[in-house]
């Protein structure tokens, strides 16, 4: 055998229980931090009693869902109720092959890493529309409904926000650089997700984030929609629908939504990362100082450890972004989320495209290329935000007055004016 | 296209068959919401009549809590009315009190002396507050906020301690008497409703708003949903934060002012945007007016006695009685037939939230899952109220 196999099957094994541990154990940390950050911002302990400061709580959660009954409704559709867990696990494990922990530590380096990772989130969808089929529950189909609608229409922003930074890796590639680049060679960046954070690591403080920051909140909100997690958390919405798809499952077959859920919030957090946040680049992790300090094994393993250090200390970032905005805000509606999706983020992300495409051609220096799309997306960030209210579609005062209001026998209405005298209304 | 109607379904809600002109045959949903849900604020049943997420009818069935409270006043002696009508609205419990005192103090002619009906008012005031919190809060929980419900409860705990070294009880009190109340202030009492009184005005109420008022989310689902105009309040015969955010200025403790609410001037919070944003205003600006009305009653608090002579057994002298107090939900009142003997003849109750919730079909229709839930918060429904 010769040693690039020992090396690849040994990279392997590396890679696979790294990856397999992160989840399991940022799963049972998160669910922990969740109900202790959540009951920080509420004026309260959360777990307390079981280990230091409840430590064991998400330990003793796992064994209670372990040897929980599995219980199942007579009526429901076998099959589908059976799969759906799994459907909805398996793309959570797998998309963690092309997550850039550390340049070492990823477990392969596609070359369509971005695509790959798009498509498994997309499968997601099915796994939850079968539960929601699958349990024959009207709260439970509801929820499945509403979440395959959520899961299609946030898709796309997700991936067109991604575009974005991906063509920012085309702008920094070697070729396009200078006033006059060739357009026939140039263009071409890269969609895996090694070669995504070595575009930003020359400088190294060159995060996508400083020149789309616009990109990072597209790609942030889809991402809270793609988790289902508040507050876009309709489907599972509790005070509407007890708790959509999952209202049938219990035990191993709700932890594996739960283990699912939280593997997708590391995974969104991941790719963020990766693409907005400069990756595993950090103080410290620079490869040729350690290797000629430590030698070659050594240098890469303290190497290793510090870019992993790096990337895990930045998604913890947005997994605590995750964590408090569930607790800030409450659920949109229904309409509101598509509206939200197809009348806001989408158009939004496509002039996004369009701006950054439209750099190509701007014959001036890639430093100031830069510097030109960062602000325009800075602007566009800034438009965006204090256009929220108008896209989430608040009703106007003379809409409300003209909406729903059927008459009632035996009662004429008055014009709104009357109304007022006659009621007293505005009186101290 | 044809129609046919099902009548064999759930809750007696007929069920319509359409059929495009491919065959597709599709069918409206009854989904039950209820009696046990998440958030129907008690043992609500809601019928919906479903198409897609757009409700097409709703039928409120309501019993579930049903225990015979106006029954039980007629077997059970005066002087144990307090203790049973506190079950009734049971986020209320002081403000039931008051009513039922207050109908057996107006049959006998008995006029509690001055210093009780100060403590009335206040005692009214902090559960007013309290009873706005729980509703606030639990709104925000009814749109998937977690946060409001804590964060309301805080204040609502100071609130129940308070109740609780005054009259023994954190709940059902069991605290006023026909002519007066059970038990004088107890040392130290004022300064801590004083403290606390600063502090929820200062720090915390402002701290709720912020997360509530100011957030845009919160305010695109309540702005202009579960519009209720004028004509409507009135023609439902609405009270209470639901019929002042639509313009009506019915306070009862305004216009039939009793107790000492007829020398604290009371000023009526009032909204004319008539949706669930209106409502949720009304309740917040009423918990800072009866933070007012509370520091107004401390400074002016009388001396002298709690309670009027009254005989251990009562007897109350034949004849009826009207009596209505404010509660956080609308006009409770008590109708109470007196026959001379040691029980009631008859008592009626009249429930705000069982009178409000009779505009909720009326609402409902058109509206979305997401909306039933919000327009079901904003009338704040007690289900020990509704049903009694």
């Amino acid at each position: 055998m010769s040693a690039d196999v020992i090396q690849t099957i040994i990279h392997f094994i590396v890679t696979f229980l790294f990856s397999l541990l992160f989840l399991m154990g940022a799963a049972t940390i998160l669910s922990y931090l969740d109900r202790k950050v959540q009951a920080y911002a509420q004026d309260r302990y959360g777990p307390l009693h079981y280990g230091p400061a409840g430590l064991a709580q998400p330990l003793l959660d796992v064994g209670k869902l372990l040897l929980k009954e599995d219980l199942r409704a007579s009526a429901t559709d076998n099959p589908l109720f059976w799969l759906a867990p799994m459907i909805f696990f398996a793309p959570v494990i797998t998309a963690f092959v092309v997550l850039p922990f550390s340049p070492y530590l990823t477990g392969a380096a596609l070359a369509t890493g971005v695509i790959f990772y798009v498509a498994l989130s997309s499968i997601d969808v099915i796994g939850v529309f079968m539960a929601g089929w699958g349990a024959n529950n009207k709260y439970a189909l509801i929820g499945g409904l509403r979440s395959a609608a959520q899961m299609i229409s946030y898709e796309l922003p997700l991936v067109l926000a991604l575009v974005g930074a991906v063509m920012l890796t085309s702008i920094t590639a070697p070729a396009c650089s200078g006033a006059q680049p060739d357009l026939n060679t140039c263009g071409v960046g890269s969609i895996s997700f090694s070669n995504i954070v070595n575009a930003q690591l020359n400088p190294p403080w060159l995060w996508f984030v400083l020149i789309q920051p616009l990109g990072l909140l597209i790609y942030y909100i889809c991402g809270l929609a793609e988790t289902n997690r508040s507050p876009f958390d309709l489907p599972e919405a509790e005070s509407e629908l007890v708790a959509g798809y999952l209202t049938e499952f219990s035990g191993l077959r709700w932890a594996l939504f739960f283990l699912g859920e939280y593997g997708n919030m590391c995974i969104v957090s991941a790719v963020a990362t990766a693409v907005f946040l400069g990756g595993w680049s950090g103080p410290g992790a620079t490869e040729g100082f350690w290797v000629g300090l430590l030698g070659g094994f050594f240098g890469q393993v303290v190497f290793n450890a510090i870019a992993a250090f790096w990337f895990i200390a930045k998604m913890s970032l947005f997994l605590f972004a995750f964590l408090m905005v569930r607790v800030t805000l409450p659920r949109l509606r229904a309409d509101q989320l598509m509206r939200f999706a197809w009348l806001g983020l989408i158009p939004l992300t496509l002039f996004n495209i369009l701006l950054t495409g439209a750099l190509l051609l701007i014959p001036v220096d890639t430093s100031l290329k830069l510097i030109i799309a960062g602000v325009a997306n800075w602007l566009l960030l800034f438009i965006f935000i204090f256009g929220f209210r108008r896209l989430t579609g608040v009703a106007k005062k003379s809409e409300q007055a003209r909406q729903g209001v059927p008459a009632i026998p035996g009662v004429e209405r008055l014009p709104a004016k009357e109304a007022k005298q006659l009621t007293g209304a505005g009186a101290p | 296209m044809t129609l046919e109607t099902n009548q064999g379904n759930l809750g007696g809600a007929p069920s319509l068959f359409t059929e495009d002109a491919t065959g597709l045959r599709s069918e409206e949903m009854i989904l039950n919401m209820g009696p046990q849900h998440p958030s129907t604020h008690g043992v609500l049943r809601l019928v919906l009549t479903l198409d897609g997420e757009t409700v097409m009818q709703c039928t409120p069935i309501m019993g579930y809590l049903h225990r015979g409270m106006e029954k039980t006043f007629e077997n059970r002696p005066y002087m144990a009315g307090p203790r049973y009508i506190d079950n009734a609205d049971y986020l209320s419990p002081m403000i039931n009190e008051v009513c039922y005192a207050g109908a057996v103090e107006q049959i006998m002619g008995v006029e509690p002396p001055p210093r009780a009906q100060y403590i009335r008012v206040i005692v009214q005031e902090l559960e007013r507050i309290a009873s706005h919190l729980v509703a606030v809060g639990t709104y925000g929980l009814d749109l998937g906020a977690f946060t409001p419900v804590l964060w309301a409860f805080r204040d609502r705990e100071v609130i129940l301690d308070l109740f609780e070294s005054l009259s023994g009880h954190r709940f059902t009190h069991n605290y006023m008497r026909v002519g007066g109340v059970l038990y004088d202030l107890p040392k130290g009492w004022i300064q801590q409703c004083e403290d606390w009184a600063t502090r929820f005005i200062d720090k915390n109420l402002p701290e709720l708003e912020g997360l509530l008022t100011g957030n845009e989310i919160f305010v695109s689902r309540t702005r202009g949903v579960g519009y209720i105009d004028p004509q409507q309040a009135l023609a439902y015969a609405l009270t209470g934060p639901m019929s002042r955010a639509s313009g009506v200025a019915f306070d009862v403790r305004v216009d039939r002012p009793y107790g000492a609410y007829r020398e604290i001037a009371v000023r009526p919070q009032v909204q004319t945007g008539g949706d669930c944003f209106a409502r949720y205003r009304v309740r917040m600006d009423e918990m800072k007016e009866s933070v007012r009305l509370i520091r107004e009653a401390l400074d002016n608090l009388p001396s002298g006695p709690i309670s009027a002579r009254s005989p251990i057994a009562l007897r109350p002298p034949r004849g009826e009685t009207y009596f209505a107090v404010e509660t956080g939900r609308g006009e409770e009142s008590l109708y109470m037939i007196s026959d001379g003997s040691e029980y009631p003849y008859r008592a009626k109750l009249r429930a705000p939230s069982f009178v409000n919730l009779a505009i909720l079909p009326e609402l409902l229709r058109g509206t979305k899952i997401g909306d039933v839930i919000a327009i079901l918060g904003s009338i704040d429904i007690v289900l020990g109220d509704v049903d009694r």
